[in-house]
Parts: structure tokens; C-alpha cells; sequence
């Protein structure tokens, strides 16, 4: 079990989700249950979603227990910046994709990643980036033959 | 019964052709590489390579995809014995003793023990389904509209039973997949649905994004966000001498392996995530039934051997529902129906008649692709226990460069891994929050099935819901979704109601 404020906040998240699903579909066609309209069906489920959200958040919100699943949480060595660091390289690359062509992504993509994550050492760093560059490569557009972007490379 | 076995022999022709057999061994090697990795389960490593099969035809396509999910059932126990790491799931289990095993010294014993338990093991299920799987689908053939819908709508409530934590949190989850499900085009009408005026919007939310995104890169980000997991981990290395179990272990498996099988085929019929649920069922009951329940905890063949088979077993028999009702009961074969439909395949009652090939073609190469996993399993797990030590901190960029590689060969399109990173950091805080994907993903795939089978039962009988009671076939699953529903509330009061009479 999570802690109560995470618990109401993701009820809040699905009761926004399904609120806004039912709000949407009411601007389709709805029809009558003989003949169905586009609406209808997605304006079902956001009702649902809203109903079984609304419940969930008033079920822990009337949940006075506390267990020990907080207090645990609390004591894992949890790394944000090394987590936001290794998502912005991730999304940096998808970003740069088309433009730096797929043999220079990978490279860069490795090279930050293991970065990112600690490795130290540039000969480590830039053989096993080149590596898997290559090998990525071979196995992508030499051996399955999918076209994949390339870039400033030009391979 | 004959029938069957003739067609069998027919599916053999097709499975042992050059081409089948040899992506019949990429299936399997890749399928034990998926197991063996932590972070990459069965359900990202199947949706990763939907992709490569783009250019084989739909049964050289079907036999690895299953290869992959069937192999990945024998790696997972690699990490569980020689790590006390599962590689996926269904090898939780395997941990408590397998470890234990390695570390008296009895690892090869433990990983040999595994490896024969589930080839037993898969290859009874797969009897069981080339005799049961062509008589359901005949019976399959009495089910409409209504009989569909409200077979969908109780392998939802199941499945988010046996999953996570809350059924609620579960069933909201299924409700999201199918609210994903609704984006594009109507299945009725054709008309644009949360489309926003983009033109990528209106093809639909790529499923392989979405499995990927939430299994995968999920996985990824929870293993980055903790620095202690990223460290190198002792690996014990059998040697190759010692991977033959003695006959007393042998003889104390036998019993565990058919109660596994059986456990395991009985399970993967019905939905939920079957091969897990089979490892728990399968290590209580041998628990129960062992004369010596002193030695589980602390390394008992049985222990092993028992919820390996299961997990295996469960795993073939879920293709029953998947090829017979055209439904997937579970994440894995619901990448699997969509990489059918994918390949223009339509599963169902008269898949096994309309496409005979594919259907007797797979069964075939299962038999074949346990074998080949029995041979890679036992001589080659040296080997990968040694890809074991690659550190976490190389396997996990590695990872993420095949995801979105994977990924951009779907459609060759960018947004598509956009959607993907989008899942991932979804599927990261779903994680963080205790919320499961497994009803989602299959709410998403099986949503526009849903819809069409509930807007064609109303039209049928004229806007009247009770075309959804009178039909005994579909009021027999409604009747069960109640139980599945309703149950957990009672016993969850009954509870309360004990915990407050009780003398304080």
C-alpha cells in the first residue's frame, strides 16, 4: 500500500482523466442504445472511471491506518537527478533522431547514458559506446535491412 | 482424436521447414536472453521484436514471437537460482529455494531440475492443447456478440483480481486501456475519435508503444532511480560436470513436475497472469503434500522443480484462448494477437480451420522449440550466467538503444517513441504508485473487440440489455464477473466484522 497522499492524488489524476473522457465524448454523436453513436461508448467508460476513481479517493481519504510501506519508501536511497539525467539524454536523442541519423544517435545515446549512470573512464566509455553503435548498426540495417535515419552520417 | 493428431503430423511439415526451425531457435535464444535479463520481461521483449517479423510470413512470425514467450518462462529461473534475482515474474517463486539450492553448492542440479521440469511440463500442455483447443473451437462457434462481450468483460474483472494490490486500482486501470483504446477511428462508424484534428492521432495509440513504454521503459527508469541496484552482483557459475541432478532429486521431482503441469494447464485457461499464479498455486500444494516441509525455505527440489513446470505449462495452455476464442487472457498473448492481426491472421473458432498452417504450424514448433530449450538450457548455462555479470549500469542504456530502435521500426515514425517515453515515464509512476499495467495493456488491445461486440448485441436485440441475460452462455460469465467482483468486498467485511467482534 502507498502512502495516502500518493494514493489521493493518483485517484484525483484518474477522476480529472475520466471527467474530461465523458466531457469529450459528449461533444460526438451519441445516439440511443439501438444505434450507438461514436460518443457513447468512451462517454460510458468516463463515467465509470469517475465513479470508481471517486470512490477509491473517498475510500482513503476515510482510511485513518498507517503502515509501515511510508516509513520503508522513505528509507531507499532514491536518485532523482541521476533519474532526470538519463531521461533528458533519452529525450535528447529521440529529439536529434532524424537529424544525427541513427549510427551518431546510438553512439551519443550510449556515450551520455553510461555517463549518466556513473561509468567513469573515457576509453571504457567510448569502446563500448562505438561497439554497440557498430553492432547495433550491423544488426539493424546490414542483417534485418530496416531503413532507419541517416542523418549527418549519411550511412 | 486422430484427426488431430493427423493434422499434427501435417503442422510438423510446416515447422520443420529450414526457415521455421531456425527462427524457432532465435525465439528460443532470444526468449531465454529476455528471461535471464532483469528489467526486460517477457511482454517488452515480445513487442521489441514484433517489428522483425514484418517481413516473414504470419507462421515463421508466430513461431518465434512464441519462442520468446515460452523461452522466456526457462531464463527466468536462471536469475531466481544463480542471482536470488527474478528475471521475470512467474520466477519469483523460484528464488526461495533455488537459491538456496546454488547456494549449497546444488546450482546446476537446481538450473538442470528446471530446465527438465519444464519441458515435461510444456510439452503435456501442449498435448492438452492440440486435444482440447479444436473441440472448444467448435463450441466456440455457439458465441455471439453478447456471449463475446460478456467474456471480455469477466476476463477484465479477473484478471484485475488476481492482479496488484486493489481491484479497484485495477479495474480503474482497465477502464484507462479502454478509454486509450477509443482514440482514432470508430470501429462502427469510421468516424475520428480524440483525434485533434492530427493525422497521427487518428491511426490509434500504437499498442507496441504502449507495452513497451510501461514494461519496458518502466523498468528502466524504476532500476535507474536507485543507485544501489546498479551495482556489479556475485553470480554464482555452475560448472558444466555439475549440472546433472542426483536420482534421489530426480525421483523427488517427478511427482512436483505432473501436479505443475496439471496446475499449470488448468490456470493458463482462465485469465488472469497465468504462469505467476501457477508458480504460487504450484508451491503451496507441493508445501502441503511434501513429506519433508522442513526443507522448503531452504532448498527443496520440489520447491523448484513444482512451480518451474507450472509456469511453463500455463504458458503453453494460454494459446488456447488466444487461438481458439480469439481473446487473450493475458499481456503476452494479447502482443500476440495484435502481431497476429498485424500479420493479417484473425484468431478465433475458425482460425484452426481457416488457417490451418499457422494454427498446427505454431503447435508443432512448440514441441520443437522445448526441445531446443531443453538443449540450450542445460549445456549453455555457463554462458549465461557470465551475461549475468554485465553490470546494470551497461545493460540498462543498452536496453533503452534497442527500445527505441524497436520502436522506431514499427512505422518508422518518431512520435510513435515519443508515445513510447510517454508510457514509460507513465508506467514508471504507476509503478511508484502500486497501480499494475497488465489490465491496461489488455483493455487497450481488446477495447475496439469490446465496443463492436457490445454496440452489435444492442443493435441486435433492438437497445434491449437483456439479450445480455437471457443468453445462458452470457449470462454464465456475467454470473461469474459478480462472483469475481462482489466476492473480494464480502470477505474483505466478513473480515472486519471478525477483526471487530474479536476480544481485545
Amino acid at each position: 500500500m502507498k502512502s495516502k497522499r500518493d494514493e489521493v492524488i493518483g485517484g484525483s489524476i484518474l477522476f480529472l482523466f475520466g471527467g474530461i473522457t465523458a466531457i469529450l465524448s459528449l461533444r460526438m454523436p451519441i445516439g440511443d442504445f439501438r444505434a450507438a453513436g461514436t460518443g457513447m461508448f468512451p462517454l460510458i467508460l468516463g463515467v465509470l472511471l469517475m465513479v470508481l476513481s471517486g470512490l477509491f479517493v473517498a475510500q482513503r481519504l476515510r482510511d485513518r491506518t498507517v503502515t509501515g510501506a511510508e516509513k520503508k519508501e522513505a528509507e531507499t536511497p532514491v536518485s532523482v537527478k541521476q533519474l532526470l539525467m538519463f531521461l533528458g539524454v533519452t529525450m535528447a536523442a529521440v529529439a536529434g533522431f532524424t537529424t544525427m541519423g541513427f549510427p551518431l544517435m546510438s553512439f551519443l545515446l550510449m556515450l551520455l547514458l553510461l555517463r549518466s549512470l556513473g561509468i567513469k573512464g573515457w576509453a571504457f566509455l567510448l569502446s563500448v559506446s562505438l561497439l554497440t553503435a557498430a553492432s547495433s548498426y550491423a544488426l539493424f540495417v546490414y542483417l534485418l535491412k530496416i531503413p532507419l535515419p541517416k542523418g549527418l552520417v549519411g550511412i | 482424436m486422430l484427426e488431430s493428431l493427423q493434422l499434427l503430423f501435417e503442422g510438423f511439415a510446416v515447422a520443420t521447414t529450414a526457415v521455421n526451425l531456425s527462427y524457432c531457435l532465435i525465439g528460443a535464444i532470444v526468449g531465454t536472453l529476455v528471461g535471464i535479463l532483469p528489467g526486460l520481461g517477457p511482454i517488452a521483449g515480445i513487442a521489441l521484436l514484433v517489428p522483425v517479423t514484418f517481413g516473414l510470413n504470419p507462421t515463421t512470425a508466430l513461431i518465434m514471437l512464441a519462442g520468446i514467450y515460452y523461452g522466456s518462462m526457462y531464463g527466468g529461473s536462471t536469475t531466481s537460482i544463480l542471482l536470488n534475482v527474478p528475471g521475470e515474474t512467474a520466477s519469483v517463486i523460484t528464488c526461495i529455494d533455488g537459491y538456496q539450492m546454488a547456494q549449497r553448492g546444488k546450482a546446476g542440479a537446481a538450473l538442470a531440475l528446471c530446465a527438465i521440469g519444464s519441458f515435461i511440463a510444456g510439452t503435456l500442455a501442449i498435448m492438452g492443447l492440440v486435444f482440447l483447443a479444436p473441440p472448444l473451437a467448435e463450441a466456440a462457434l455457439a458465441f455471439g456478440p453478447a456471449e463475446y462481450f460478456s467474456l471480455m468483460v469477466c476476463g477484465f474483472v479477473v484478471l484485475s483480481n488476481v492482479t496488484g494490490t486493489s481491484l479497484l486500482k485495477s479495474l480503474m486501470m482497465a477502464i484507462v486501456g479502454l478509454i486509450i483504446g477509443t482514440v482514432g477511428l470508430d470501429p462502427v462508424t469510421g468516424d475520428a475519435r480524440f483525434a485533434f484534428d492530427t493525422a497521427y492521432l487518428l491511426g490509434g495509440i500504437e499498442f507496441v508503444a504502449v507495452a513497451i513504454g510501461l514494461f519496458g521503459i518502466g523498468e528502466i527508469l524504476s532500476n535507474v532511480e536507485r543507485p544501489q541496484e546498479l551495482l556489479r552482483q556475485q553470480v554464482i557459475v555452475p560448472r558444466l560436470k555439475d549440472l546433472y541432478p542426483t536420482l534421489l532429486d530426480l525421483k523427488r521431482s517427478i511427482g512436483a513436475i505432473l501436479r505443475g503441469a496439471g496446475i499449470g494447464f488448468g490456470v493458463g485457461l482462465v485469465p488472469g497472469p497465468a504462469p505467476v499464479i501457477a508458480t504460487y498455486a504450484s508451491y503451496l500444494v507441493e508445501k502441503r503434500t511434501s513429506r519433508h516441509p522442513e526443507e522448503f525455505g531452504k532448498g527443496a527440489v520440489e520447491g523448484v522443480a513444482g512451480p518451474e513446470a507450472a509456469n511453463n505449462a500455463a504458458c503453453q495452455a494460454a494459446f488456447i484462448p488466444l487461438f481458439v476464442l480469439g481473446i487473450p487472457f493475458a499481456p503476452p498473448t494479447a502482443i500476440l494477437l495484435g502481431a497476429l492481426l498485424i500479420h493479417g491472421v484473425m484468431p478465433g473458432p475458425m482460425m484452426i480451420s481457416e488457417r490451418p498452417e499457422v494454427f498446427w504450424g505454431v503447435v508443432a514448433s512448440m514441441y520443437i522449440g522445448n526441445f531446443i530449450l531443453l538443449l540450450l538450457n542445460l549445456p549453455f548455462v555457463p554462458l549465461f550466467a557470465n551475461i549475468l555479470r554485465i553490470p546494470k549500469r551497461v545493460l540498462l542504456p543498452l536496453v533503452m538503444l534497442f527500445c527505441i530502435t524497436g520502436m522506431y521500426t514499427v512505422n518508422n515514425s518518431i512520435p510513435d517513441i515519443w508515445v513510447m517515453l510517454l508510457f514509460g515515464v507513465i508506467g514508471y509512476t504507476m509503478r511508484k504508485w502500486a497501480y499494475e499495467g497488465a489490465p491496461l495493456l489488455l483493455a487497450l488491445v481488446l477495447g475496439p473487440k469490446l465496443e463492436v461486440a457490445f454496440r452489435q448485441a444492442l443493435m441486435i436485440s433492438h437497445g434491449d440489455f437483456g439479450v445480455f441475460f437471457e443468453r445462458p452462455i452470457s449470462l454464465t460469465f456475467l454470473v461469474a464477473t459478480s462472483l469475481f467482483l462482489f466476492f473480494p468486498l464480502l470477505r474483505g467485511a466478513i473480515r472486519k466484522w471478525r477483526a471487530q467482534q474479536a476480544p481485545r
